[in-house]
């Protein structure tokens, strides 16, 4: 089989390049490098296959095979994910069209008017292109390694893994890295449907739907293990029945907001071409698709794996050859598909929003792309020197990714909606929260105890997961913050927009009828599907209630009230995405705003300058 | 202008190639299946995969309101006639594999024309159907059949 997933590979790989190759024949004049027009299917396409690989589908399989149908409910987070960016990726790219700003570190920092805002996207993005990326092209370099027996140690397989992701990347671009992805993406939504199936289908021994999930001992397999627990946390106290309870369920959903929300995803929406694609992304792939495949396929996969996916594909490879290596190509290409995209976007957001306004302003086209490529190569080079040689500092720092992503929300609100969330609120707000979560998971934790003294809690302490926790301050701060700030100087920048916003491109959420029930919807559906109320699904259709028998379901309760909310759940996106039209752009009478007198003339902070200065006036 | 073009054809190139590495891989592996232990059932499921791409490949040309290009049809008739070779050969050489694969395989390439030619009908209609085909009329024509007043014909 190793030769097969190998050649495989190869064949990806080789993909990849062929696209981006005819990309930069396009353009040989270098011209939109990091940051060309997007059609509007490799959006969605990607968008997608960004979601699922992000997720950590390897890891994602691992868990539900540990903790069961409780750690499944995660998929339903989804929903939420979706709608929290259908609320705020519209406007963003209206401001990214009026005001031209080109990312979403350039737009936030221009719109509060702050340099603090623009390192804090800069350093999200770090966190996701080396650590977040590190971590996942280290786990494909494992899983590669164990599934050809070892023929190919680990470091090998991650530097060569690296190599391809590398090459479309650097010839051609943003452009060719999203149209590599999309293409991917596709294929890794039909291998992991038909690879479920041919599981069922030729594998003679029970899958999930005759023997359920074999778990150890003391988890529950097919409950939400209560709505809360009062643990202290990972690491301090060992949770009964299982890490999942409503509220863990809730506050993880959270972190798949980070997901959507990150520097890189927004990217994409940004530097698409007008239409509905960011409602079809949303709506259909991200809430309809990803979710539906996880909650429905995912548990029939992760019965059957028990722990093992190099193990469960050869089990595969033994019925049919084919079946195996295609499984084992969708796990490695699954995590190599996050990887590479976002170290590539966040090399290209690094050369955009920093080293081509600040460090080099006076280089033409063909110059910043030279930037581009050296930037990439140095940050594939550190990607692959981490995995390979600090594979548990990796894991430990992008523990941080997606709580410390989920702490934007607040200001992307602010940016398309609220227009009272003043500067100093949406600092104080993101300090805090970035601090909580620090102190909710290991680096932070490590850290503290290793310097200080041992704190009373662990990670995740009461169940509630650190983007929770860094969120509920966050915005109690900012709240709290712009009742006194709501008029602070940089007030009009953000008027000019809001007004652009309210004269041009209104949303409709309909009378006060329809906007009440949109909203209460959601909220009941919130509570439901994913909140306190999930604990009713536990044996809500094994033991109706009213009724003294059992219904003889012949699937677990849980299961089918996942399902039912996610069935719930795709309408409820579709009529922000559609009928709201907070997923529909159009670039119809746009006209050029001018946000800051700063933004036309990007001066470097003097930091910067200083710094730069001192390299090279010598 | 020219590079706005050149740009689409190469977002429409490049969701082809999905379309078609997601179908085929599904398609191999159930041939796979179905030329091993697998049988009847599995070659079905294959010849359904692509099928399954076929349609991908209608629906893009009719959201990005194109045709399929020359290459397109070319790599298809080449790809067509090689498995209808390949299938003759098989039947030929091959001990056993006329009396379990003929018939779904030839069955599954029959499918395949009858969605070619369904989509062509649906697409053109009977008439401009034919005429895609029809190479004769075009060997000789002249000047005056290209007139307005003569119908169009050539």
């Amino acid at each position: 089989m190793t030769v097969l997933i190998l050649t495989l590979l190869a064949l990806l790989a080789a993909i990849g390049v062929y696209l981006s190759v005819a990309v930069a024949r396009l353009r040989p004049g270098a011209d939109g490098f990091v940051g060309a027009a997007l059609p509007g299917w490799a959006v969605i396409f990607a968008t997608g296959g960004i979601v699922l690989s992000g997720l950590d589908l390897p890891a994602h399989l691992a868990l539900v095979g540990r903790f069961g149908l409780q750690a499944n409910h995660l998929a339903l987070g989804l929903i939420p994910a979706a709608l929290a960016v259908i609320l705020v990726q519209k406007r963003l790219w209206l401001s990214c069209r009026i005001a031209g700003l080109g990312s979403p570190g350039e737009a936030l920092a221009t719109y509060y008017g702050s340099v603090t805002l623009r390192i804090a996207m800069l350093t999200l993005t770090a966190l996701f292109g080396l650590p977040f990326a590190a971590q996942l092209l280290g786990g494909a370099g494992d899983f590669l390694s164990a599934v050809t027996g070892g023929a190919l140690p680990r470091g090998v397989a991650v530097w060569v893994l690296g190599f391809a992701l590398f090459l479309p990347a650097v010839i051609g671009g943003w452009r060719g890295v999203v149209l590599s992805v999309a293409v991917q993406s596709l294929l890794l939504a039909v291998l992991l449907v038909a690879s479920a199936g041919l599981a069922e289908a030729v594998l003679p021994s029970a899958g999930f739907l005759k023997a359920g999930l074999a778990l150890p001992d003391g988890i529950l397999s097919d409950r939400l293990p209560g709505v809360i627990q009062y643990s202290a946390g990972i690491g301090k106290e060992t949770v009964q029945g299982g890490l999942f309870t409503t509220v863990a369920v809730l506050s993880s959903a959270l972190a798949l907001v980070g997901l959507l929300l990150s520097p890189p995803v927004l990217y994409i929406g940004m530097t698409a071409r007008a239409g509905r694609n960011l409602a079809f992304g949303a709506v259909w792939v991200v809430a309809g698709l990803v979710t539906g495949i996880l909650l429905l396929l995912v548990p029939l996969l992760a019965a059957r794996m028990a722990g093992d996916a190099a193990g469960f594909a050869q089990q595969l490879a033994d019925a049919d050859l084919l079946a195996g290596a295609g499984f084992a190509v969708l796990l490695l290409s699954v995590r190599l598909l996050a990887a590479g995209f976002f170290v590539s976007a966040g090399t290209f957001l690094f050369v955009r929003e920093l080293v081509l306004p600040f460090i080099l302003p006076q280089l033409d086209a063909r110059g910043a792309r030279l930037a581009a490529r050296i930037a990439l190569a140095v940050a594939f080079l550190s990607v692959a020197t981490l995995a390979t040689f600090a594979p548990i500092a990796t894991a430990v720092f992008a523990s941080l990714v997606l709580p410390l992503a989920a702490q934007m929300f607040p200001a992307l609100l602010g940016l398309a909606f609220v227009r009272w969330i003043s500067r100093s609120a949406i600092l104080t707000g993101l300090i805090l929260g970035w601090l909580a979560v620090v102190f909710t998971e290991p680096p932070g934790l490590i850290l503290f105890e290793g310097l200080f003294l041992n704190l009373p809690w662990g990670r995740w302490p009461l169940t509630i997961h650190s983007a929770a926790w860094g969120l509920s301050l966050n915005l109690g701060a900012v709240l709290l913050v712009s009742i006194f700030t709501h008029k602070g100087a940089e007030r009009d920048a953000r008027d000019r927009l809001h007004d652009a916003f309210a004269a041009r491109w209104k949303t409709d959420f309909g009378g006060r009828g329809a906007r009440g029930a949109t909203w209460s919807l959601a909220f009941l559906w919130a509570f439901l599907a994913i909140g306190p109320g999930a604990i009713l699904g536990n044996t809500f259709f094994s033991q109706p209630i009213f009724t003294e028998g059992e219904a003889a379901l012949g699937l677990p309760s849980l299961w089918v009230w996942q399902i039912l909310f996610w069935l719930i759940g795709v309408p409820l996106v579709w009529w922000l995405a559609y009928r709201s039209r907070l997923g529909i752009t159009s670039s119809d009478g746009i006209r050029s705003l001018r946000l800051s007198s700063e933004h036309d003339r990007p001066r470097a902070p003097g930091w910067i300058a200083a710094g730069l200065a001192r390299v090279t006036e010598r | 202008m020219q590079t706005d073009e050149a740009e689409e054809r190469l977002d429409r190139h490049a969701l082809v190639v999905a379309v078609w590495l997601a179908a085929g891989a599904v398609a191999l592996v159930l041939f796979h299946i179905g030329f091993g232990a697998g049988g009847a059932v599995w070659l079905a499921g294959g010849f359904a995969a692509l099928l399954a791409g076929f349609a991908g490949h209608v629906i893009v040309n009719a959201v990005l309101g194109t045709r399929f290009t020359p290459r397109e049809v070319a790599l298809g008739l080449v790809a067509m006639l090689a498995a209808v070779m390949a299938l003759v050969l098989a039947t030929l050489a091959v001990d056993g594999f006329a009396e379990r694969f003929f018939l779904p395989v030839a069955g599954g390439l029959c499918a395949l024309v009858a969605a070619v030619l369904f989509a062509m009908l649906t697409r053109h209609g009977p008439r401009k159907a034919f005429e895609v085909f029809d190479v004769i009329r075009d060997n000789n024509r002249r000047p005056a059949s290209l007139l307005p007043h003569r119908g169009g014909r050539k």
